[in-house]
């Protein structure tokens, strides 16, 4: 059970809070990359969000919150809070990941989804990948991002229409005249 | 381009493989649950010593045969020590998990945090209401429990309720009440 887990974790356990990540860890990682485009940096944000459980301001309340939704927000505040710093020029850029050699080796449309979800407002793009690539429902993504659920149905709808957009050149009409 | 096309469009971006050696490198960061266990481990040991040497203490002056009664007192004291100490570590959790106090629902002021393990709640047009998890202490009840990350017990006839934002106690403990008008 994750919150027995995590009051073990809370003692000092290692063991308990590496069982808690290997629970959780790789969709953590996805997410997180999803988000930053770069592996390194979305290892560096989960390590962060296991560390700050043990840490004494831990806000984690297992009888108002599932240990994964918390988890999420985590990644996504220091997602948040490492783009801010960017901004500000306070942090170095991302070494991304995608690389000339490694694009060359994706497919040409991965590579455009890429891209387009890159280039969607923060807020749209959190919302978008916490519903499709992660698959939770309105209101566990509203708890995350701290929106009413009608502002998470709202920011998807805007961030699929735009896809739709963006990814027009790939829809069915124009795959079958490649 | 209807929904389920967009899908399989969204589809086609893969995470790549996760980097190898993710987990020996969390667990490299851990130094600090390390620290607390040896520090936890180091508590006992120390208790443990203490009243050891009390003990042998007491058995070398004690001239003739009380010494089971003696043994039997030395064990209560330190039963109870135990149970303070564990009572001041809740105090201390509770202190650091940002409680929520709430009597018959009604939000009301922080706790205060006193010696010996104890917390203090006012309880408006009541006065103060000292609670502890230590029982057999003279002139305190038993009105409530300790579960989870919550504290509730009986304040006259209101009920209390503190709420902390993370587990305090592993398993249910009972709270022992003292009513000061």
């Amino acid at each position: 059970m994750p919150e027995q887990l995590l009051r073990e974790a809370e003692s000092g356990r290692q063991k308990s809070l590496m069982r808690l990540s290997d629970d959780h860890h790789l969709r953590l990682l996805r997410f997180a990359w999803r988000l930053t485009g770069s592996m390194a940096d979305a290892e560096d944000i989960v390590q962060e969000c296991f560390l700050a459980l043990l840490r004494p301001g831990c806000t984690f309340n297992p009888a108002r919150t599932p240990i994964l939704t918390y988890l999420f927000g985590v990644v996504r505040n220091q997602w948040l809070k490492r783009l801010r710093l960017r901004e500000q020029g306070e942090a170095p850029e991302s070494i991304d990941s995608r690389t000339p050699e490694t694009e060359a080796v994706r497919s040409e449309l991965a590579a455009a989804v890429a891209k387009a979800i890159a280039e969607l407002p923060e807020s749209q793009r959190e919302v978008l990948v916490l519903a499709h690539y992660e698959q939770l429902p309105l209101a566990e993504i509203a708890e995350i991002t701290n929106l009413e659920p009608t502002a998470v149905k709202s920011r998807l709808q805007r961030a699929r229409a735009t896809m739709r957009e963006s990814l027009a050149a790939f829809g069915p009409q124009t795959e079958r005249s490649i | 381009m209807n929904d389920d096309e967009l899908d399989r469009l969204l589809d086609a971006w893969e995470p790549p493989p996760p980097p190898v050696g993710v987990r020996k490198r969390l667990r490299a960061r851990l130094p600090q649950a390390e620290q607390r266990r040896f520090t936890h481990w180091r508590r006992w040991a120390l208790l443990i010593a203490v009243a050891s040497a009390t003990l042998a203490i007491s058995l070398g002056q004690s001239t003739d045969t009380q010494w089971p009664i003696q043994f039997t007192r030395l064990y209560d004291w330190l039963i109870q020590n135990i149970d303070i100490w564990r009572a001041g570590e809740i105090r201390d959790r509770v202190r650091l998990s940002d409680p929520k106090v709430y009597v018959d629902e009604q939000l009301v002021s922080p706790p205060n945090y006193g010696p010996a393990a104890k917390i203090s709640v006012s309880v408006p047009g009541d006065g103060v209401y000292s609670i502890i998890s230590v029982p057999g202490i003279t002139g305190w009840v038993e009105n409530g429990r300790i579960h989870g990350s919550v504290i509730e017990f009986k304040a006259g006839n209101k009920q209390v309720r503190i709420e902390c934002n993370k587990p305090i106690v592993q398993s249910d403990l009972p709270v022992f009440v003292r009513h000061q008008p």
